[in-house]
């Protein structure tokens, strides 16, 4: 593609193509991990199918897809926070659904197989897990499920035999989760057999209080937009006191070749009685031209959860916080290839690997920090992220002297009762400011020798002329955190933000930072970029109110 | 000089795109560099006449009839005064030509070096403090000076050899027509135009030095934990790519609270069209091997060649006792206490303090991280940039065709930007370019000589070679193997690798599995080995040791022990 092909283009091309890329919609999509429940504590039961269905991609593409759904309706979903949860009875969805449960519970899940026939049989792995079986047939890595289609057959393995099989186990390793296909892993996998199994540490044992009461305070303060909701499964991802978090996020990577995809929707009606199915698809030479967050591809990854252009894929992958908030990242490599997932902004700390925790001798952290998570297939990992912006040696707030407080921001001026151990103003009532969690080592630092606004002056450099710069769709207009900075800055720089504002300056203002792969050529939609494996991630102003439910 | 007319008239198609963008605004070049700021003041010797903080100059003709005071009516402090904490660089942004290692010339997309000249061309970061930086391009005080009054060290092809001596800023001289001296009535200059670097480039001189002076990798970027780093991006267009508008940007990869203006990520900031220049600002932060690049459509300019090298060195560097210094940077009762500031309920702090103390104070001179227990002690430091180009796609890349991004394979596999065996030539590597001059396209070699100190018997007892690796490869993970020298590996992702009580994780290994994306900071040891023995580096996987249809070659560089020491500077052996 030309090098200078944009987003704007992108949305042009999708929306030729009849799709809604959606990225208008963008500035109120946020994430959170929604996904199903199984019920009552300490007996989980889910109702799962694998079927064929069609996901879509950004340029327009429609491919035929296999995946996991609900056969039934769930016992319910989560966060009880997010309004419109769906996962409709019978339908594939990519990735299956995110399977939410309690450290200790009794995990049983059901899979009934309406693969097409040709398929043949079907089942799930739950790595990490000793898991029980009953019903099916055996397989090789799993009890598997009888193809549906091929139960009528008579002569068949599968005559007369339900089409179901039953998994049961102890969730008894907290922590995030892979499940994918046992059969014809090669395959079916890459059809789009996999998804993500959560569990909570227990509600009855924990040891710990996750008490950071400065933060807890501010993120239920009503800042003039209601009182902000609470989008967390739980408020640890372990039953460990470094393993507490403010907001989390769930992001699986994978790809697709379009050639195996064909070959499978081509050979799909073939009349079949063999449990190992009846399809010749070359898997091999591999050659993804799809690149994946959750089933979707950048632009589509920041449209909402649950978003009716993609029945098929209900996940984004958009996350939002504040400055200070402990981020859980959940990341699990779903597909065949490895990537380097490159998180802009900050370093990740590495709480766990497959749902182990990465611990020294004391039981305190050892996992390392790390600026690149490489996501390996099946391979899960935890990590805390955090964002304030600390040591830019300048006041993202554009405090200066003269113009310390305005727009519900609270000036330091005593950080010996004001700034806590670390150096960030949380101390006292500092949760009801718009500034918390500013660092206050740079408190009324100025950024620019001689600014246009009001904001402090004296700082080292002088912006250039807007005119040869381009502004992006994420820009704020200014280098300025949150909307009254920006507007005192002197508002956006005077040129039409590319069309598309994702991130508006008068009411959002916040810092966007990409998050992707750092195999470039995965940031692609079949050779389109931008698309593929990659994300914007915003770190909201407090004064704005993150919305998960969207 | 005489044949620069001609060349012009070759590259005419791209000049006139740039002056179409430079019409928008008569003078969009600029570069920032202060000689004093808030954080890091000039030393003006006490003379009140200067202001310690660079500072605009007043506009007003009736308080600064000589154009000279800035707007607290004082001089802006001298390049002489310059603190040695500011630390400045300017690149260009555009294009250039590299050579693999089976001779191909190869079309990049690439950043050149618009300051630094001297020490790129020596192998050395482009980055230099303010004071070198500041340079008149048209004094003779720095350097001899051609008719037209401009050093001769600023010329198409510039920096032309090993004896380049110029550092300065490409371009930099004073604005005769700086509108602060002008009558705002008549236009008419008030006063003798002052002589102060006001950051006003002479777009003539950068475009001679900076157009096609694209190197592999880019200019590299090292600078001490604390610096005020300004690092300027100019524009300068791909001369043979007219068709295209491509805008530019810095992204610091893996900078820790990055803010997002300065992040040069386009679609969350401002990219920087052709004609322009933008200033990135930074604080430098923790120390660790990091790494820059360009974020405009990053399967292509990634591809293409614009990917660098950036390390931020210790603050422990040179402090009596690293186990002091370390502890008062987290102790709320030291005057150091702001330097890093994390608490053990800090999670992602970076620099927790080793549980006890050593036995005997450590000072060392250089380390890799503020270990607090000379844990990455090291004698020598190498930056190593992993990387590869997929020659169809920079055929591609040179034509106007529409390229492939599923399709990217690496045939060439560089250490710093070359291939074995032009990873061990000690000489910047030059290439000729489309308007016939000879560039130094890839001057920086990868020959790891490790001293062989407090040798017993033939054998050494130790030396260590601190390899700063990083990995900008966009298509596909490399390992990296050592032939015969274990690696200790101590820093990852520009962290020390230490678990929150303080304690280690370092260890040893003979190979490292690396993506794009990922920095591992690696100590080679002597220790053990005899002087004179010659090992590898190589990639593991063993495809990558060929030079396109050459199955010999690739991602391989030597690794020496010296008869003793080494020339820290040249990093020769002694």
């Amino acid at each position: 593609m030309e090098a200078s092909l944009s987003i704007s283009k992108i949305v042009r091309r999708a929306s030729a193509a009849g799709i809604l890329a959606g990225l208008v919609a963008v500035s109120g999509a946020h994430a959170a991990v929604p996904g199903i429940t199984g019920g009552s504590v300490g007996a989980a039961t889910f109702d799962l199918i694998a079927t064929a269905g069609n996901t879509t991609q950004p340029d327009g593409a429609t491919i035929y897809t296999w995946g996991y759904g609900c056969a039934t309706a769930p016992s319910g979903f989560a966060p009880a926070a997010i309004a419109g949860a769906t996962c409709p009875a019978g339908l594939m969805q990519l990735p299956g659904p995110t399977l939410i449960v309690n450290k200790g519970d009794l995990v049983t899940v059901k899979l009934h197989n309406s693969l097409p026939a040709a398929a043949g049989n079907t089942s799930i792995l739950f790595p990490g897990f000793k898991v029980t079986a009953t019903g099916g047939t055996p397989g090789v890595l799993a009890q598997e499920a009888c193809n549906g289609n091929q139960t009528a057959l008579a002569n068949t393995p599968c005559f007369g035999v339900d089409n179901t099989v039953t998994y049961t186990f102890t969730a008894d390793v907290e922590g995030t989760h892979s499940y994918f296909s046992g059969t014809q892993g090669d395959l079916q996998v890459e059809m789009g057999l996999y998804g993500a199994l959560i569990v909570l540490p227990s509600t009855t044992t924990n040891s710990i209080a996750c008490a950071n009461a400065a933060v807890a305070s501010a993120r239920s303060y009503d800042r003039g937009s209601g009182a902000p909701a609470d989008f967390r499964l739980a408020s640890a991802a372990y039953d460990h006191a470094s393993a507490c978090y403010d907001r989390e996020y769930l992001i699986q990577t994978s790809e697709m070749d379009q050639r195996i995809h064909e070959q499978a929707a081509a050979q799909a009606s073939v009349a079949c009685s063999a449990t190992t199915g009846c399809m010749t698809v070359e898997t091999e030479p591999y050659h993804p031209v799809y690149f994946l967050l959750n089933g979707r591809s950048m632009p589509d990854t920041v449209d909402p959860n649950y978003s009716p252009q993609y029945p098929n894929q209900p996940y984004n992958t958009n996350p939002h916080m504040h400055p200070g908030e402990m981020t859980l990242v959940r990341i699990i490599g779903q597909g065949r290839l490895q990537h380097p997932f490159h998180e802009h902004a900050n370093h990740v700390r590495v709480l766990a690997r497959d749902g182990q925790m990465l611990l020294n001798g004391a039981g305190k952290l050892s996992g390392p920090l790390l600026f690149t998570t490489t996501t390996s297939p099946g391979q899960t990992i935890d990590a805390l992220f955090q964002y304030t912006g600390k040591n830019l040696n300048w006041d993202i707030f554009g405090h200066g002297a003269g113009i310390k407080v305005s727009g519900g921001d609270v000036d330091i001026t005593d950080p010996a009762t004001q700034c806590d151990a670390n150096g960030y103003f949380t101390l006292g009532t500092a949760y009801q400011a718009n500034n918390f969690y500013e660092w206050c080592g740079d408190h009324q630092k100025a950024l620019e020798s001689k600014p246009f606004g009001n904001v402090g002056t004296g700082g080292p450099v002088t912006l250039p002329d807007p005119n040869v710069l381009a502004n992006g769709p994420w820009y704020s207009g200014s280098p300025y955190f949150g909307p009254d900075a920006s507007a005192r800055a002197g508002g956006p720089t005077p040129i039409p933000p590319f069309g598309t504002i994702a991130n508006d300056p008068g009411s959002e203002a916040g810092y966007a930072f990409m998050w992707h792969s750092h195999n470039e050529r995965e940031i692609t939609t079949n050779n389109i970029f931008p698309g593929g494996l990659m994300t914007m991630m915003l770190v909201d102003p407090w004064v704005f109110l993150i919305d998960e439910t969207k | 000089m005489s044949s620069v007319p001609s060349r012009l008239v070759r590259l005419l198609p791209a000049l006139a795109l740039l002056l179409l963008a430079l019409d928008a605004q008569a003078q969009s070049f600029r570069v920032q560099c202060p000689a004093g700021t808030a954080l890091h003041p000039a030393n003006t010797g006490g003379d009140a006449a200067y202001d310690t903080i660079t500072r605009p100059l007043d506009t007003s003709a009736a308080t600064n009839p000589t154009g000279t005071l800035n707007i607290n009516h004082k001089l802006n402090p001298l390049p002489s005064m310059a603190n040695p904490h500011i630390k400045c660089q300017q690149l260009s942004g555009g294009d250039g030509f590299a050579t693999m290692g089976d001779g191909t010339q190869t079309y990049l997309f690439a950043f050149g070096p618009l300051s630094g000249l001297s020490n790129i061309v020596n192998g050395q970061p482009g980055t230099t403090a303010a004071a070198d930086f500041l340079k008149n391009n048209l004094d003779s005080a720095n350097g001899p000076v051609g008719a037209d009054g401009v050093l001769d060290a600023v010329k198409i092809g510039a920096p032309d050899g090993a004896a380049y001596a110029f550092n300065g800023a490409i371009g930099l001289v004073p604005d005769v027509q700086a509108v602060d001296n002008q009558d705002p009535t008549t236009g008419n200059n008030l006063a003798t135009p002052g002589t102060e670097l006001t950051g006003h480039v002479d777009p003539r001189l950068v475009m001679d030095v900076g157009v096609l002076n694209g190197n592999a990798p880019a200019p590299m970027i090292a600078i001490d934990e604390g610096d005020e780093l300004f690092l300027t991006l100019t524009n300068v267009g791909m001369v043979m790519r007219p068709d295209l508008f491509e805008q530019h940007t810095v992204h610091f990869h893996g900078y820790p609270n990055a803010s997002s203006f300065y992040d040069g990520v386009p679609d969350a900031s401002v990219a920087i069209n052709i004609g322009g220049s933008f200033t990135y600002y930074y604080l430098a932060p923790e120390a660790g091997t990091y790494m820059w690049h360009c974020h405009i459509s990053p399967p292509e300019h990634l591809q293409m060649g614009m990917v660098g090298q950036l390390y931020v060195r210790p603050r422990q560097n040179g402090s009596g006792d690293v186990y002091t210094a370390a502890k008062n940077a987290n102790d709320p009762a030291s005057p150091d206490y702001l330097v890093t500031k994390c608490s053990s309920t800090d999670l992602l702090c970076s620099t927790q303090v080793p549980p006890s103390a050593p036995v005997s104070p450590i000072q060392g001179a250089k380390y890799a991280f503020n270990d607090g227990d000379g844990s990455t002690e090291y004698d020598v430091e190498y930056p190593v940039q992993l990387m590869g180009f997929d020659p169809n796609f920079h055929f591609v890349g040179m034509t106007f065709n529409p390229e492939s991004f599923a399709d990217n394979k690496d045939k060439y596999f560089l250490m710093n930007g070359r291939s074995y065996p032009d990873t061990i030539n000690p000489e910047p590597m030059k290439t000729q370019s489309s308007d016939g001059v000879e560039r130094h396209s890839q001057p920086l070699p990868t020959i790891i000589n490790i001293p062989c100190l407090n040798q017993a018997s033939g054998v050494c007892g130790d030396g260590r070679a601190l390899l700063r690796i990083s990995d900008l490869n966009v298509t596909e993970y490399h390992t990296l193997a050592s032939l015969g020298v274990r690696m200790h590996v101590v820093g990852y992702n520009a962290r020390l690798l230490r678990d929150v009580d303080g304690n280690n994780t370092d260890y040893y290994t003979n190979s490292i599995h690396i993506a794009g994306g990922e920095s591992v900071d690696v100590i080679l040891e002597a220790k053990g080995a005899s002087p004179r023995q010659k090992f590898y580096l190589y990639a593991a996987e063993l495809d990558h040791l060929s030079n396109d249809a050459e199955n010999f070659g690739g991602m391989m560089t030597e690794v020496n022990i010296c008869p003793s020491d080494v020339n820290p500077t040249t990093k020769a052996c002694n």
